[in-house]
């Protein structure tokens, strides 16, 4: 496929920003944003993948996933507006997660020990822990509002703050988890994953990108279980003061 | 010995440096045996002075001190281990009836007393609930209950009562009132309970705080209170509590 044929595609584009002028959604600033956006990140990493996979510089290779925890922690911690310290904590729980996925699949001979399996592995578990945390960060903030009264019961009776808030993270890292369980259950049923149809129109075999669907597939759940455990024991203490009172959040 | 020294808490939304106070000059002296009624309009500050003794709010000034320890050089859970508060809303946690009496126990590695529970119950006119239904489906005034005696199951040394008997009719209030009676008198509890019944605060105080202006605008004893009050406010708050009374 050309950049030529490709630019095509850009008409899906333009009917979408008619559609929203037409109905005046206001979108068409957001989408030409995100176009722009998405081809030149694309593009780039495009270019970034390939000169890595050439030269199988690890230094490079480290930096790369470096940057994407950074990014996602980031962006997830956008999601527990109002508390303090929060994007350390998600980086240190997806670096961890990171570590001991790519450790295992790694240990296991699942993947090789390349650029061209870890990079992508690593982008797809990092995003989906991403995810998992903004939502982990999300509902904690709202369990401290509608939950107050609980765990202000508990605190009445004398609990420290991880015997008050043990139900409560129970329910989050659930809650956290639901998007991700739910996608095992449903992949290939209602959807084909991203990285399996691309594969299979690259000329790869179906059995052979379902194998590696499946190992992501599985990859999610233990990223996500990670992920979501280790944020609730570094984050459980942020919604409570220094004199063991709930915080109250401002709506901010 | 309870000791409250000019405890002051400031509104709850405003900035430091502005001189004005939701409560302040609290002092007092508190002693084994003594039930206090805490009196005062609504709106005045009962709930949250109540909720500063037991550290749901930190004072902004003054001191505490629980058998001459000062709550500064104690951790909350142990302080509030000793001073608990019963709120005005109850709140029943995840799990059964039973589930939520054995908490205080489960917080603090204790054995449960289930015989204790028990008696407890019986004199909360509480025998015919099932111990194994969801807590969360009780009526408003079994969660009161079961909220009242999962905090007796503590064995505090002060006990913060907040409207405890609100959601409650006249024979179930009076069983509460001989259940607490009770456990007063063989434990020597500290009582300190906020009621906008009258007649209950003279039924079980020995002692009465006026909460008006921001601050303990009297502090007698409960019977000197209610015959003669020294001060005009209370005077009028007895009449218009007794007028309500009448109209009802
Ligand atoms: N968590 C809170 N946040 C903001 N304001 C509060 C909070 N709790 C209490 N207040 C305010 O503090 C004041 C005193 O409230 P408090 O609940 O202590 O009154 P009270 O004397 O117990 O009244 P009542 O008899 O109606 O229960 C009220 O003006 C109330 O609006
Ligand atoms: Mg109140």
């Amino acid at each position: 496929m050309t950049l030529f044929t490709l630019s095509f595609t850009l008409l899906f584009v333009f009917a979408t920003m008619m559609i929203s002028y037409w109905q005046k959604l206001g979108l068409e600033k957001e989408i030409a944003i995100g176009t722009i956006r998405s081809a030149v990140q694309l593009l780039l990493i495009g270019y970034v993948l390939q000169y890595v996979f050439q030269t199988e510089n690890y230094v490079i290779l480290v930096v790369i996933i470096c940057v994407m925890i950074g990014v996602a922690s980031w962006n997830a911690a956008k999601r527990g507006g109002g508390m303090h310290g929060v994007v350390w904590r998600i980086a240190i729980s997806i670096s961890v997660m990171e570590v001991l996925m790519m450790g295992m699949l790694l240990g296991l001979h699942l993947i090789k020990a390349t650029p061209q399996y870890i990079i992508p592995l690593s982008g797809m578990t990092i995003g989906n822990a991403m995810v998992v945390a903004g939502l982990f960060m999300n509902q904690l903030k709202r369990e401290a509002v509608s939950s107050r009264g609980e765990i202000e019961a508990l605190l009445s009776l004398g609990a420290s703050a991880q015997q008050a808030l043990h139900q409560v993270r129970k329910r989050i890292v659930k809650f956290s988890m639901i998007p991700t369980i739910d996608g095992m259950k449903t992949v290939g049923l209602v959807q084909l994953p991203g990285m399996m149809t691309g594969m299979i129109v690259a000329g790869a075999s179906p059995v052979e990108a379902v194998r590696y669907q499946i190992l992501i597939v599985f990859s999610f759940t233990g990223s996500a279980a990670i992920t979501s455990i280790l944020l609730s024991v570094l984050c459980y203490k942020l919604v409570f003061t220094k004199d063991l009172q709930v915080v109250v959040f401002q709506d901010s | 010995m309870f000791e409250i020294k000019q405890l002051a808490k400031r509104p709850f939304h405003m900035n430091k440096t502005d001189d004005k106070y939701l409560l302040s000059n609290i002092s007092a002296e508190v002693v084994r045996g003594e039930w206090i009624s805490l009196l005062g309009a609504s709106g005045q500050g009962k709930s949250t002075l109540l909720r500063m003794f037991s550290l749901l709010h930190s004072p902004d000034e003054g001191d505490m001190l629980l058998e001459g320890i000062s709550f500064r050089n104690q951790h909350p859970r142990f302080w509030r281990k000793q001073i608990c508060y019963v709120a005005q809303q109850a709140v029943m946690l995840t799990g059964t009836v039973e589930d939520n009496l054995k908490v205080p126990s489960q917080l603090h590695q204790l054995t449960y007393d289930s015989q204790l529970a028990k008696r407890l119950l019986a004199a909360a006119k509480l025998s015919d609930v099932d111990l194994k239904k969801d807590a969360r489906e009780l009526s408003g005034g079994q969660m009161q209950r079961i909220a009242l005696i999962r905090s007796l199951m503590l064995r505090p040394t002060v006990l913060l009562l907040d409207e405890v008997t609100s959601s409650l009719d006249v024979t179930n209030t009076l069983a509460i009132e001989e259940l607490l009676k009770d456990w007063h008198r063989n434990e020597g509890t500290i009582m300190i309970g906020i009621t906008h019944d009258l007649k209950q605060a003279e039924r079980v105080s020995t002692r009465t705080w006026f909460l008006a202006e921001g601050t303990i605008l009297e502090d007698a004893p409960a019977k000197q209170f209610f015959i003669s009050p020294s001060t005009e406010a209370a005077s009028q708050f007895i009449i218009s509590g007794q007028a309500e009374v009448l109209a009802t």
